[in-house]
């Protein structure tokens, strides 16, 4: 998994069937790598979350028929690090 | 598996359900073998107790999710291992020796 910070949002009025009133997410992680991710537990610009990769992964979360494999499992609160 | 040392703890109450209770680490993996680790930064869920500043082996995709006794965990890196003591090779010289965090620290030193 991957620490990042949600930079936008895509729209795209065809899409692949599976991805059907899907929110994908664009999401920074902090060095200029960028990837998008679909979300669904309400994050939103600016929030900072935590980005999960694979087919298993996404077969587990949002259902195997989703034609992306990088799902959003959590919205961060905080990291310490001292 | 990747070796890497822990560097912060990850707080988050929205969730997917199954990561409930678990404890979400950040690990910096050292990058003194090849092929080096694609990424700065991982996050990884704690299987052994780790805490901020322990050297740890981390064990990714399904390995990952069967560490932690289940196959129904959207996660894909998990903390399987507390690293005690690390020996490199004399050959070492000849990868990368930069460290993600800085300079290596003295133990690593054959």
């Amino acid at each position: 998994m991957r620490l990042g910070r949600v930079v936008g949002s895509v729209w795209g009025a065809k899409h692949a069937d599976g991805l059907d009133g899907a929110k994908l997410l664009v999401v920074e992680d902090g060095r200029g790598g960028r990837v998008t991710a679909i979300d669904r537990l309400g994050a939103g610009e600016g929030d900072r979350v935590l980005v999960a990769h694979g087919t298993r992964v996404r077969d587990l979360t949002v259902g195997e028929t989703v034609a992306l494999k990088d799902v959003i499992i959590a919205i961060v609160d905080g990291v310490d690090a001292p | 598996m990747i070796l890497g040392r822990v560097v912060g703890e990850v707080w988050a109450t929205k969730k997917h359900a199954a990561l409930d209770g678990r404890k979400l680490l950040v690990i910096e993996p050292y990058l003194w073998y090849a092929p080096s680790h694609e990424v700065a930064h991982l996050v990884a869920v704690d299987a052994v107790g780790a805490g901020v500043g322990e050297d740890v082996v981390v064990c990714m995709g399904d390995p990952a999710r069967r560490s932690l006794g289940t196959t129904s965990m959207p996660i894909e890196a998990a903390v399987c291992a507390i690293v005690d003591k690390i020996e490199l090779a004399a050959d070492r010289g000849a990868r990368p020796l930069t460290f993600v965090g800085g300079t290596a620290p003295a133990h690593e030193a054959v």
